[in-house]
Order: C-alpha cells, then sequence, then structure tokens
C-alpha cells in the first residue's frame, strides 16, 4: 500500500494543473484587454493597449521624479503608522487588561471603526496644515481603531494562567507587557497592523487625491486631469503591487517564529 | 502532631506544635463569595501550618475551596478573614518566598524549554549567560536534559508540565506551592512523575504544599495529609504518614499504603458524596451549575 | 449604599458604560470651556454647542433626509451587485475546485488592495455620477463576499453531504438544498463586511468627487468653510456609520444565535 507516494504524486499534478488553469485566466484576460483596446469599443484611451501600459510603467520607474513622490508617500504612511500603531496598541493594551475601562470605552472605539475616516479631512486640514502633517494625521486616524481592537481582543484572549505565571514570578508591569502579553497576543496584533497598513495606505493616499502637490496620490490625480490613461494605470499597478507586498512581508513577519501549543 | 476533633465545630483544630518550626503558617483564614445564588463560603476557618522541608498534601472532592486556599496562600487573591505568614512574613500578595506550579497548560508556547525555566531568573535580572546555566541545572533536575531547546509545543503533556515545575524550581522558593499539576495526565505517568518529584524534594528539602483530589498521590508523596470538607471547605481531618524515606513508587503495593489510603478515603467519600448529591440537587431544583 | 455596593456597579457593564459616556461628555464640556476661554483657537475648533445648534440648521437648509436617501441609494444597488455577483462568484469557485485551488489567494489579495485608489479611473469610465460611486462601493465590497461565500460552502459538514448522496440528489439539489443552506450563516457575515467595506467606500467618494448625498455635503460645508456646518455634518455622517454598522450587527446575531 504505498498510499504516501500516491498522495504526493497527486498534489505535484495539481500543482500543475492549478498553475496551467492560472497562466489560462491571466492570458485571457489580458487577450481580452487587448482586444478591447484595439477594437476601439470603449473609447480608446479608458483602454489603452498593453504596451502602452508597458512603456508607461518603465517611464514611471525610470524617472527620478516618481521615486521622490513615492518617498514621500511612503514617508508618510510610515509615520502615521508607527504613531497610529503605538497609540493604538496601548489603548488596546489597556483596554484588554481593565475590564472597568472596556466596558467604558471599548464601545466607542469599535463603533467608530468602520466610519469612513476621509470625511475627517477637512478638520486634518484644519488642524494639521495642507502638507504632510494632515495626511500624516490622515493615516494616524484611520489605523488607530483596527491596531487598538485587535490588540484589545488579542490581550483578552491570552491564556489567563500565564499571566498568573507572570505574576507568581512577581514580574514589574513593563516586564508583563513586553515578555509575556505582547509575545503572547503577537499573532491578533500582526493581523490588525496588516489591517491597520491597508486603512493607512488609503486614507493617506486618498487625503494626497484631495489636496496635494506631492506624494502617489497627487501623481494619480495628475494623471487623471491630464487624461494620461496609460500613466494612470502605471501608477495603480505600481501601487497595487506594493501594496500586496507590503501586506504580504508583514503577514510573513506574524507567521515565522511562534509556536502554538 | 496532635489532632482534637473540636467538639462545638466539627472541625478538626490543630494543637500548637512545641517545637514551633512553622515556616509557612496559616491562620483561621476564610474565604466568601457573593454569588447568583447569594454568599457562599468557600474556606471556613482553616489553619494549619508547615515546617521546613515537610511535604504536606491537601485532599479534598471538588468543590472544597482547595483552589481558593491555593489562591490565597499564593497571595493571588486577597480580601479573606484570618492570616497567612511565611517565615513569620505576612502574605500581602505575591511573596518572593512562595512558588507556584498550576494545574493548566502554563509554559511559554514562544519559549524554548530552557527560556521558560529561565523566565524568573530573567525577571530577577540574572545575566542571559548566568541564567541559561542555571536554568540548564534545573532542566537536568526535571530529567529533560537534552530538550533544552524544543518548543512546549514539541514536548507531551506531562514533559510540558516538568517545564513548568523546573521553572518554579528554578525562583529557588522557600515553599513550593502546587495545585493539582498532574491532573491531566495518565495514572501511570502520575505515579512516575510523583516519584521523580519525591526525589527532587528530598535532595532539595524543598518544603511542598500540594493540592490534589488524588488519593495515591497525596499518601505517595506526603508526610501529612490535610482532608478537606466539602462546600464549606474546613480541615475535617489530619493523617500523618509515616511511610519510610527515601519512598519511590513501589511503596504503593505495601500494606502500610493501604491501610493509609483506606483511612483517607473514609472521611473523603462522604464529602465526595455530598458534593454529588449537590450537584444533582442543582439540576433537579434549576440553579446553576457549580 | 455600602462602599462595595457602589464599587460594584461602578464596575458593571451598565455602570462602566454610563460612566465612559458621561466622561466623553464631560471632556465636550472641557473643551467648550477652553475655547471659550481662548485657550483653543475657535477658528479651527468651533464651539460644541455651535456645532450642536448646527446639526438642525443644515438638516433643514441642506436638505439631509434628501441626501441620505440619495447616499442609501447608492448603498442598495451597490449591495443587490454585490449579493448577486460576489455569491455568485462564491458558489462558481466552490463548484470547480480548480478554480478555487487557482484563485483564492488572489481574492485574498484583492480584500488587503486599496481598491478605492482607482477612483479616478472609474470617474473616467462612468462620469461624475451615482454609478461611479455604486461601482467603487461594489468593486470594494466585492472580495469578503465572495472569500466568505466560499468559506462557508468549504465548510459544510462532510456528513451533510453524505446525507445528500445517500438520498441520491442531483448536484443542484444537493446546492439548493444543503450546501446553500449550510452556508447562510458565513454567506451572511460575508455581506455584512461587504455592505461596511461599501458604504465606508461609497461616503468616501461622495466627499472626493464632490457628488452625491451625504459625502458631498461635508464636502460643501468644508469648502464653505462652515466650521460648525463642517463638524456637524461629519458628526452625522458618523451617527449613520455607527446606526448602520449596529443594526448589521444585531441582524447578524440574529441569524447565527449563539456564535
Amino acid at each position: 500500500m504505498n498510499h504516501g507516494a500516491d498522495t504526493i504524486a497527486a498534489g505535484a499534478a495539481t500543482g500543475r494543473r492549478v498553475t496551467f488553469v492560472r497562466v489560462v485566466i491571466i492570458t485571457l484576460v489580458l487577450g481580452g484587454w487587448e482586444a478591447l483596446s484595439l477594437s476601439g469599443w470603449l473609447f480608446r484611451d479608458v483602454v489603452p493597449s498593453l504596451t502602452a501600459i508597458a512603456r508607461a510603467i518603465g517611464r514611471l520607474l525610470a524617472n527620478a521624479d516618481f521615486y521622490s513622490n513615492l518617498g514621500i508617500t511612503v514617508g508618510e504612511i510610515g509615520v502615521g503608522l508607527l504613531i497610529g500603531g503605538i497609540c493604538g496598541l496601548a489603548t488596546g493594551i489597556l483596554l484588554g487588561a481593565n475590564r472597568f475601562l472596556s466596558r467604558a470605552y471599548e464601545s466607542l472605539i469599535y463603533y467608530l471603526g468602520p466610519t469612513p475616516k476621509i470625511i475627517f479631512f477637512p478638520v486634518m486640514i484644519m488642524w494639521f496644515g495642507v502638507g504632510s502633517g494632515s495626511k500624516i494625521a490622515m493615516g494616524v486616524v484611520s489605523c488607530f481603531f483596527p491596531i487598538a481592537i485587535s490588540a484589545a481582543s488579542g490581550m483578552r484572549q491570552i491564556d489567563r494562567v500565564l499571566i498568573l505565571v507572570g505574576r507568581s514570578f512577581r514580574a514589574t508591569t513593563w516586564q508583563m507587557v513586553s515578555k509575556i502579553y505582547l509575545p503572547a497576543m503577537r499573532e491578533p496584533v500582526v493581523n490588525g497592523v496588516r489591517l491597520g497598513l491597508g486603512v493607512a495606505i488609503i486614507g493617506t493616499l486618498l487625503a494626497e487625491t484631495k489636496l496635494s502637490n506631492r506624494g502617489m496620490g497627487y501623481l494619480i490625480i495628475q494623471a487623471y486631469s491630464t487624461f494620461d490613461m496609460p500613466r494612470m494605470y502605471a501608477l495603480l499597478i505600481v501601487l497595487f503591487v506594493l501594496s500586496i507586498g507590503a501586506n504580504a512581508v508583514i503577514g510573513r513577519f506574524g507567521g515565522a517564529g511562534m509556536r502554538k501549543a | 502532631m496532635m489532632v482534637e476533633p473540636s467538639r462545638l465545630s466539627g472541625a478538626a483544630t490543630e494543637v500548637i506544635d512545641s517545637r514551633d518550626s512553622r515556616l509557612l503558617d496559616v491562620d483561621r483564614v476564610s474565604k466568601r463569595f457573593v454569588t447568583s445564588e447569594g454568599p457562599i463560603t468557600a474556606v471556613d476557618d482553616v489553619s494549619f501550618s508547615i515546617a521546613p522541608g515537610e511535604f504536606v498534601s491537601i485532599i479534598g472532592p471538588s468543590g472544597c475551596g482547595k483552589s481558593t486556599l491555593f489562591n490565597i496562600v499564593g497571595g493571588l487573591v486577597g480580601d479573606y478573614e484570618g492570616r497567612v505568614t511565611v517565615a513569620g512574613d505576612t502574605i500581602r500578595g505575591t511573596h518572593p518566598a512562595i512558588g507556584m506550579v498550576f494545574q493548566e497548560e502554563s509554559t511559554f508556547p514562544w519559549r524554548t524549554v530552557v527560556e521558560n525555566v529561565a523566565f524568573p531568573l530573567e525577571i530577577a535580572g540574572m545575566s542571559k549567560q548566568d541564567r541559561i546555566e542555571r536554568a540548564e541545572h534545573f532542566v537536568a533536575m526535571v530529567g529533560l536534559r537534552g530538550f533544552e531547546r524544543r518548543y512546549p509545543a514539541e514536548l507531551s503533556g506531562g514533559m510540558r508540565q516538568r517545564v513548568a515545575l523546573a521553572r518554579t524550581l528554578a525562583s529557588e522558593p522557600r515553599i513550593l506551592l502546587m495545585d493539582e499539576p498532574f491532573a491531566a495526565l495518565d495514572e501511570q505517568t502520575r505515579l512516575l512523575l510523583g516519584d521523580r518529584v519525591l526525589q527532587i524534594q528530598q535532595t532539595l528539602k524543598q518544603t511542598t504544599l500540594l493540592i490534589t483530589h488524588n488519593l495515591t498521590e497525596a499518601v505517595q508523596l506526603s508526610d501529612r495529609v490535610l482532608v478537606m470538607t466539602y462546600r464549606p471547605g474546613r480541615v475535617k481531618r489530619v493523617v500523618d504518614i509515616h511511610l519510610p524515606h527515601p519512598r519511590d513508587s513501589e511503596v504503593v503495593s505495601s500494606d502500610a499504603f493501604g491501610h493509609y489510603v483506606a483511612e483517607i478515603w473514609h472521611d473523603l467519600r462522604e464529602e465526595a458524596s455530598r458534593g454529588i448529591r449537590d450537584d444533582e440537587s442543582r439540576v433537579l431544583e434549576g440553579r446553576p451549575r457549580r | 449604599m455600602s462602599g462595595a455596593r457602589i464599587r460594584g456597579w461602578i464596575k458593571s457593564r451598565v455602570g462602566a458604560r454610563l460612566i465612559g459616556a458621561a466622561s466623553a461628555l464631560a471632556l465636550i464640556g472641557l473643551v467648550e470651556l477652553a475655547i471659550r476661554a481662548g485657550m483653543i483657537n475657535r477658528f479651527i475648533v468651533p464651539l460644541p454647542s455651535e456645532i450642536l445648534t448646527a446639526i438642525p440648521r443644515i438638516i433643514v437648509e441642506e436638505n439631509v433626509l434628501h441626501r441620505f436617501w440619495q447616499t442609501m441609494q447608492e448603498m442598495l444597488w451597490a449591495s443587490l451587485l454585490l449579493a448577486g455577483v460576489g455569491i455568485l462568484l462564491g458558489a462558481v469557485l466552490h463548484r470547480f475546485r480548480i478554480m478555487r485551488l487557482a484563485c483564492e489567494t488572489w481574492v485574498g489579495a484583492l480584500a488587503a488592495a486599496p481598491i478605492v485608489l482607482m477612483y479616478p479611473l472609474f470617474l473616467v469610465i462612468f462620469g461624475r455620477s451615482a454609478t461611479t460611486i455604486v461601482m467603487i462601493g461594489f468593486a470594494a465590497g466585492l472580495a469578503p463576499v465572495i472569500l466568505k461565500t466560499l468559506e462557508g460552502l468549504a465548510g459544510t459538514r462532510r456528513v451533510l453531504l453524505d446525507v445528500g448522496r445517500s438520498f441520491k440528489l442531483t448536484s443542484w439539489q444537493q446546492f439548493w438544498k444543503i450546501l446553500l443552506p449550510a452556508a447562510l450563516p458565513s454567506v451572511f457575515v460575508g455581506l455584512k463586511l461587504g455592505l461596511i467595506f461599501a458604504m465606508i467606500n461609497i461616503v468616501g467618494v461622495e466627499f472626493l468627487i464632490n457628488f452625491g448625498g451625504l459625502g458631498q455635503l461635508i464636502n460643501e460645508l468644508a469648502e464653505r468653510y462652515d466650521l460648525p456646518g463642517t463638524y456637524g455634518a461629519i458628526c452625522f455622517v458618523i451617527l449613520t456609520s455607527v446606526v448602520f454598522f449596529a443594526t448589521a450587527e444585531r441582524l447578524e446575531r440574529f441569524l447565527r444565535p449563539g456564535e
């Protein structure tokens, strides 16, 4: 009975079939796109040819201007995530640790979470000006909520006994946080940070599209106003690749080095 | 140690030992809780003391307040009547002289075995090299030499409890307090682990208080066994175990062992029955489960 | 009341909630005082009392109900699209196992992607209209609906399918009578998530392109430098969002008791 070898062989065959299907799908999509572009059915500029898009991507990546704008956006998102992340984490830990605080304030954060943060932008402009400050503020406001919520629930799902162990060895508060709470809730917190990164990207970029003269969002709106469609597609593609990549990297960081009992 | 059943309360109280060498002294401790059914008394006027190097077990049916006692002596629970002192020092919150081993899985899943055992030393601020070295000594003591770099997820339940034990021993507590640490293990593993624990205890002359519901374990390991009543928990009876040291698990087959077990079961059985009857009447009367 | 009972009440759910709400109100009161005292610039933060009085004003002057209805209409269309297309795609992916294996990770990546940033593109395609807004709402909410539908269908307990096979049900019957009902709780969770994403993006895009309902209201008031009005409109939108979300939660708990 050689079930082991059979299953392995079957697994490899499925893997090949999956790759085949993916290639087919991608080919169909790209082919359909090119056909649509060439037919002129939608007005041509809305669906530029693949070569036009490819060239636009090339021009984009070769242009120093692009990188300086990218750097600004990445910087804004980074600072926003850092500030919002630390505040969110601290708030979440506090709420998760103390039942009174949780009952008093957690619903507030939970229900404010799913509101569209971009509507706060006019207020952010008034408080922080029209420059990077308001964009960073948008990032902070966006990512604070998912991180705080996941930190709070992460705290609560920590095995009670691990906290008792810390107390029985008389660990200080800081030791409890750094040696027990944080390692124990690594996975939910990382998921919260992934979500936070996603909404921080959205918040910062939307703010840039609304009112800015620098950054990726600005480049996108500029392409829109000059009706340079290939360039807009190029920008969006690069943006999406970077976002999905960043998300995957954080996810990898959360999975490795943590063994569950 | 003499025992005189008090005719007034029906509980056993201890006559003060003339040696007066009490490392742990539990003095008239009572704990009441307010539940949906009204106030219940978990522990009622319990007093006992432990001399240095002694191994004492507290045995009782579930619901007799022994876990509450564990939490009180360990300093995890306040707000009770009475007093607990360690070497004359009153307990107010967790005390460095008391080391606790919990019933549930308590190893840190994100740390290796040796990192787990080194935890109390890390808290105390010992340097990395020193504490790893020290921890390795205790890892070997519980028989897990060679497993230092493994993660708890890779070990069996019994091995994980040994890690927890090593971790507490590493903090070199004057009193080792254990709450049914082997409850989740099968009988055979328990007996063998019990051997090892006893060996360690005798080598270190570690004063130990064990909370258990297991008769065999209590008699196998202890110098003295305190039998608790079902709620409210009082000390019903104290049994001195005069089995010779060094003991190993072979002792379970001896006649003397059988006598002690019978003696304890005689009192325990009554309390356990009361517990079962209470459970049944709860269902019938629609009261909430314990 | 004794000290212990007071403490007990404070710690209870009701007590803590009230104290939380009261402290929030107290904070607002402090802000009011600080602004009146000149410590905070009233051209950056208007008086909370002014914001409060601005709300009825904008409700009347700005035809808030009409705008609210506009946003709701966009939501409705987006929901229909989400339910129809999302569940269908989820079912298709489940039916053809190879498709699921090939596409599931892609849909997952899509869920993490900032779809709303494509709004300038949608503007070009659909013009500055409600269609753009609906489409973005739909696109933003699609991924969770597909994923949760898939999860629900795939998570049907094996034994239920075996029961169906023992009664010789056709694939079609198997789907309608066993798979779909079993997957329904998960599907609803997916729809709830999708609708929440959709709403966030719909209001957001209304604000950005200055078209539509509530989002546009905020934008207009901000451009007019009507500070109390802007803050008031923001509060109003938050309230709407909270009510929407809370209703969705209630519905979910009603449909999945014991979860």
